[in-house]
């Protein structure tokens, strides 16, 4: 605090040196100086302009589905899961009756789907999926593919 | 039962979600094995019993939240073995 006042003191002995300048060599030094400012923003601007952008935005469409290649998608998930017999897997096969899975299984099934094609499936709609027709259809009809 | 067994299977499936996104290897294969296992071994309890599990369950549901979030903030490069 008393270091503070100290130079506030010694500013005030100076102010009147700075009356003396005349005044348009100080607006002069000043307007130079605001002009190396601006000229240093506007550097520092550019090189932030010019960094190499990190990551680039591709956009495009996801691949055409149709009934086929949705079938063999949802047979290939199911036949690299590991509690399904892939030799007994057929489209009209019942998860619980002719697969031997249970609903845990089912479960996990369902989740399995939805990695494999980019969307929720709700728990009531899944409880529906019994047979890899019904996620056929079902896939299909959400993609709006028909016949 | 039936609004149970299907808030079991509700339970089962957020836990799996959920424990899908540790990033370290081993906590998130320990966790959705341990799901597996730990709810198949409830297939056979009834009643109160499944409550008591089904209470746990919705605990670790909630600790599994917590330290998702925790592995996040201080993950660790990926093991040889993850691709």
């Amino acid at each position: 605090m008393a270091s503070l006042t100290k130079s506030l003191r010694y500013a005030a002995l100076f102010k009147p040196l700075s009356v003396l300048i005349p005044r348009a060599t100080t607006t002069g030094l000043f307007h130079t100086l605001n002009m190396r400012e601006t000229n240093l923003n506007i550097a520092s601007l550019q090189t932030t302009e010019l960094k190499p952008v990190g990551c680039m935005r591709s956009y495009s469409e996801k691949a055409p589905l149709t009934l086929d290649l949705i079938e063999q998608r949802v047979l290939l998930v199911l036949r690299l899961y590991d509690k399904i017999n892939p030799d007994k897997l057929k489209v009209e096969s019942h998860f619980m009756q002719d697969l031997g899975l249970d609903s845990l299984d089912h479960v996990e099934v369902i989740m399995a789907m939805e990695d494999e094609f980019g969307f929720e499936i709700p728990d009531g709609d899944a409880e529906k999926l019994l047979r890899p027709q019904d996620i056929i259809r079902y896939v299909a009809d959400k993609e709006d593919i028909y016949e | 039962m039936a609004s149970g067994r299907r808030e079991i299977l509700n339970l089962y499936k957020a836990m799996l979600r959920e424990s899908q996104k540790f990033t370290s290897y081993n906590y998130r294969e320990y966790a959705l094995q341990r799901i597996r296992d730990s709810f198949r071994e409830g297939k056979t309890l009834s009643g109160e019993e499944v409550q008591e599990k089904l209470k746990v369950a919705r605990d670790s549901l909630q600790i599994i939240k917590r330290q998702v979030v925790i592995g996040q903030l201080y993950s660790s490069p990926n093991l040889v073995i993850e691709k």
